[in-house]
């Protein structure tokens, strides 16, 4: 239960740094003119459609680690004790890469991004596809532009992919993607009504702080696949189920 | 509603083809070519409050969610998640997963569906059919089991199918349009408007309803609508889309400026000088939109295939279903079976040739270069030896005087009757000796009555007597006598490759003589040598083909460093010459202005023009390169094979992926959902494939270094300036032009 506590208070704080990019279409998704309800369901909606996108986006991530720790898993068949050492490998393999892909994430937090890879010709197509949806009216539109809001390149959203899917199973990683989702959601719902009022500066520490986060969980994902089972089992154990 | 079938697709430019449709955007009537450039173009141009422009991206963002969370639901299911103790659950999640997915059938497969029952009333089946059959096929059997059967659902094959096909056509036609960016403004010519002025207002109004006199207004970063000269104001232009050269020019009051270039930074007052359609903009306008309608023999093949794919696959699919319904439960037989169908959708194949073809087009276009059809590229890309033509192709096509010998008169009084006589005529020997008398301080003699005699040269009337100059031709058929000095003097300036005009007068009513002989020399373009030398790197062989003489052949074929040239050669025997390099060449590519060897371009396989003075609709030449834009030759050369290489590797890719995908469903190894990706895949593959090609880069102008390799004579100006002077230069007219023998002994 830690464990997904830990990533709620992870999506919590880099939800701060979503106030750059997706606080700003929260904010342009405005009001309803039928009065604070219908705002409600308008916003709700959006968020909605934001954390289908996660979940979906986890579980296919799990669903994609689970098919890659199985595949290596079942290539050698000399037997029952090779087997469960190389989905071993596969697996700790798996942390490895999600972690070493967190630490870059929470690097970029801290602004020493290289080569910005995350925005190319699919992530400006889709922003344009968003701005029409913006000023539209209807329970739909706000639904559907979540939906595609969820899939705009988002360093913060990738780490958590990675995370989601060194957990090797589809469930815990559309429950991790959850998580964060859920932890998005406080500042995200907040900003359709107070929008601007947070200063910059606050915004800088929140992005500061979600970047610790994020470091924080790939490290310790990337001790996962480093240090040896026997060894980490103590810290497998806590990490799991503490 | 039925498309006209020449006409382009609003959002890629690409020809609307089989698939094409109308939609009403924003109140308008559009073409368009598939569903993915239906959204698009909705996606571009669909501001806030257009209802229906936002609705497909509604409908793609609610049928994202509804499969999403179908997805998620299935996956959950076949990774175990609800095995053992929540077992109980399982039918519960299916009603789910039916209540999610049957709106999401009806969501995503509506346009599907709609394009499939137009192809059919036309008695056509087309990709979506397969598309449609498939998804149906998984959505009705999961109902079925929900309600009756029991036992696995497949909505999430159903969904899954039509949310990647419309994704993968939304990026598809996101890439094509930026495949036409390049296009964009040349085939803006017949859309544009202008501010006209009239009086005190200003309207706005079409570019093919202003006429000559108008005053128009353009507004700094605007596109100039006309061709016209300014009226007020002054301000810098960028004419790349005409000339090939994007460089700032600046512009003031009674300077002219062309149609189709960017006012750049200060408001201009413009009367027009023609009507809005005769502009070359606008010509190169409608020769490129002819161009894309066309298609090539490679495209007409890849279509035809296309056309035979869908029966077969059909069959195919069937004959799946037959085969593993024998040997497997049914469920999975039809999974099988549906992979097939999903997986054979040949959407890259018909891609692959039209992109390559804009991108192409669209990039000679911006630096000024017109394609007349898109075979021409592929034909030129094949090519392998290159004739040349020679004035004004090879050289700047501007004579000038380099010798003069007189008998019995002194040398100013022969140029300045010359010049009196050839101020009359408009041929390229005039200006040069205009320009000598000029330098010489000498009055040109009037002279009356001046006649040109055809392929032979002048004669007029100064104070009685008859003045003739031309070839010695022209003495012969005056029974005018040709002193021998001057015939000895003649035949040294000739065998050093100059062309000689003589002249001679009668006096006193008596026959007259041949008095003074002149040579002249047209000097080879500065960067012909480097083109050639280009060309050559790239496994162009170079010949020179002229209907000059042989002494002027000898000395520019070397000059360019040509080894291979045939002198002398009427229209018909260039024909000829280009036919006897076929059997040992292949196609045959021809280069000349565009004026006097027309007959030759057209017989080529790839005719090339470069600044041609014609009408752009009149041209015969199947590629037209701007004014001084030789030096463009060999990166056009390149730039055809790389649009070559580039449509024969998406054409392998293409249908290599297709069969090896096809086998691999036949065998039921491919799960419907990743056979869907995998085809979505494909052509967002053929897409980035094609988009490689901009990346290419640029021409470039040869180096100095390059340039003085070429032997040239120290008195010419400087290359570069003596190349935009050849580009600013007006086409004359030659009246001893190529096609009829120059003056000679």
């Amino acid at each position: 239960m830690t464990y997904y506590a830990l990533l709620f208070i992870a999506g919590l704080a880099g939800s701060f740094h979503c106030i750059g990019m997706c606080g700003g279409f929260a904010c342009a998704l405005g009001g309803d003119p039928r009065g604070p309800s219908a705002t409600a369901v308008r916003h709700a909606l959006y968020n909605t459609g934001r954390f289908t996108t996660y979940c979906f986006l986890g579980g296919l991530a799990g669903g994609l680690g689970w098919a890659i720790y199985t595949c290596l898993g079942t290539r050698s068949q000399l037997g029952v004790q090779v087997l469960s050492e190389s989905l071993n490998a596969a697996q700790r393999g798996l942390a490895v890469i999600a972690g070493l892909l967190m630490i870059i994430m929470a690097l970029q937090f801290f602004g020493l991004r290289g080569r910005r890879v995350t925005t190319g010709f699919g992530g400006s197509t889709l922003v344009i596809a968003l701005r029409s949806l913006m000023s539209r009216r209807g329970h739909a539109a706000p639904l559907a532009f979540g939906v595609l809001n969820g899939f705009l390149p988002c360093p913060l959203v990738y780490a958590m992919v990675a995370q989601a899917a060194s957990t090797v199973d589809v469930l815990s990683g559309c429950l991790t993607m959850a998580a964060f989702g859920l932890g998005t959601f406080p500042t995200m719902l907040a900003m359709g009504g107070l929008g601007r009022l947070l200063a910059p500066r606050w915004r800088q520490r929140g992005v500061r702080l979600a970047g610790s986060f994020i470091l924080a969980l790939g490290l310790v994902t990337l001790g996962r696949g480093i240090v040896p089972m026997t060894a980490s089992h103590g810290l497998h154990h806590i990490w799991h189920f503490a | 509603m039925t498309a006209a079938p020449d006409a382009l697709c609003r959002h890629c430019l690409l020809p609307l083809g089989r698939r094409g449709f109308a939609r009403t955007v924003n109140g308008e009537s559009c073409q368009f070519c598939c569903y993915g450039c239906c959204i698009a173009h909705q996606v571009k141009s669909g501001s806030g409050e257009a209802s229906e422009a936002a609705w497909l991206l509604v409908r793609l963002g609610v049928g994202s969610f509804l499969s999403m969370n179908i997805m998620l639901f299935s996956l959950l299911v076949y990774s175990g998640a609800f095995a053992g103790a929540d077992r109980r659950v399982l039918p519960t999640i299916q009603l789910l997963l039916w209540g999610l997915a049957t709106p999401a059938v009806l969501i995503l497969g509506e346009p599907f569906l709609r394009e499939t029952w137009s192809q059919v009333r036309r008695g056509r089946l087309s990709s979506s059919a397969l598309i449609i059959l498939g998804s149906l096929a998984a959505y009705s059997y999961s109902t079925l089991a929900v309600f009756r059967l029991g036992g696995h659902v497949y909505f999430d094959t159903a969904a899954m199918v039509l949310m990647l096909f419309t994704l993968g056509r939304y990026l598809e036609a996101a890439g094509r349009a930026r495949a036409s960016r390049d296009l964009a403004p040349l085939l803006a010519a017949e859309s544009e408007s202008a501010t006209v002025v009239e009086g005190a207002e200003e309207h706005r109004r079409p570019v093919r309803e202003v006429r000559s006199g108008m005053l128009i207004r353009v507004k700094p970063g605007e596109r100039i609508p006309v061709d016209g000269l300014i009226v007020e104001g002054c301000s810098h232009t960028d004419d790349s889309v005409i000339s090939g050269e994007s460089r700032q020019i600046a512009k003031t009051v009674g300077g002219s400026v062309l149609a189709g270039s960017i006012n750049l930074d200060g408001p201009l007052l413009i009367r027009s000088s023609g009507s809005g359609d005769e502009s070359r903009w606008a010509q190169i306008c409608r020769s490129v939109r002819d161009a894309l309608r066309q298609s090539s023999g490679t495209q007409r093949i890849a279509d035809r295939l296309v056309g035979a794919f869908v029966p077969v696959v059909l069959a195919l699919a069937g004959l799946t279903l037959a085969y593993w319904g024998q040997r497997l439960p049914f469920d999975q037989a039809m999974l099988a079976a549906l992979a097939v169908l999903v997986v054979a959708c040949p959407c890259a194949v018909g891609l692959a040739a039209p992109m390559a073809h804009s991108l192409g087009i669209g990039q000679l276009a911006r630096h000024g270069c017109v394609v007349r059809s898109p075979g021409a590229l592929e034909a030129l890309a094949a090519t392998r030896l290159i004739a040349f033509d020679k004035t004004g192709t090879l050289t700047l096509g501007r004579p000038h005087l380099v010798d003069l010998a007189s008998d019995g008169v002194g040398e100013d009084e022969v140029l300045a009757r010359l010049a009196g006589l050839e101020r009359h005529s408009e041929h390229g020997l005039a200006r040069a000796i205009a320009l000598a008398a000029r330098a010489r301080g000498l009055d040109p003699i009037a002279t009356e009555n001046v006649r040109i005699v055809p392929g032979r040269g002048l004669r007029g009337i100064v104070a009685g007597e008859l003045v003739a100059a031309g070839s010695a031709a022209l003495m012969h058929d005056l029974g005018w006598q040709v002193p021998p000095a001057l015939v000895e003097r003649a035949d040294v300036m000739a065998a050093s490759g100059h062309s000689v005009v003589f002249i001679g007068w009668s006096e006193k009513a008596c026959a007259g003589r041949a008095r003074g002989a002149l040579s002249f020399d047209d000097t080879p373009l500065p960067e012909a040598r480097a083109t050639i030398e280009a060309l050559r790197a790239l496994g162009v062989q170079v010949m020179l083909l002229t209907g000059d003489h042989a002494g002027a052949a000898a000395r520019v074929a070397a000059t360019v460093g040509v080894d291979d040239w045939q002198a002398g050669l009427l229209p018909d025997a260039k024909r000829i010459a280009l036919d006897q390099c076929r059997p040992r060449h292949g196609a045959v590519a021809m280069v000349g202005d565009g004026l006097n060897d027309g007959p030759g371009l057209a017989w080529a396989d790839v005719g090339i023009a470069v600044g041609s003075a014609t009408d752009l609709a009149r041209e015969t030449a199947d590629l037209v390169l701007p004014r001084g834009g030789l030096w463009l030759l060999p990166w056009v050369v390149g730039r055809a094979r790389a649009v070559r290489t580039s449509i024969l590797t998406n054409l392998a890719w293409a249908f290599g992926y297709n069969l090896i995908a096809l086998t691999c469903a036949v065998l039921g190894l491919l799960q419907p959902i990743l056979a869907a990706a995998v085809m979505a895949g494909s052509s967002l593959l053929v897409v980035l494939n094609s988009l490689r090609l901009e990346r290419l880069p640029g021409p470039s102008y040869p180096s100095a270094l390059q340039l003085s390799a070429a032997a040239r004579p120290a008195s010419e100006p400087q290359p570069r300036e003596q190349a935009q002077r050849s580009r600013q230069r007006l086409e004359i007219r030659h009246t001893w032009g190529e096609s009829s023998p120059r003056p000679e002994i």
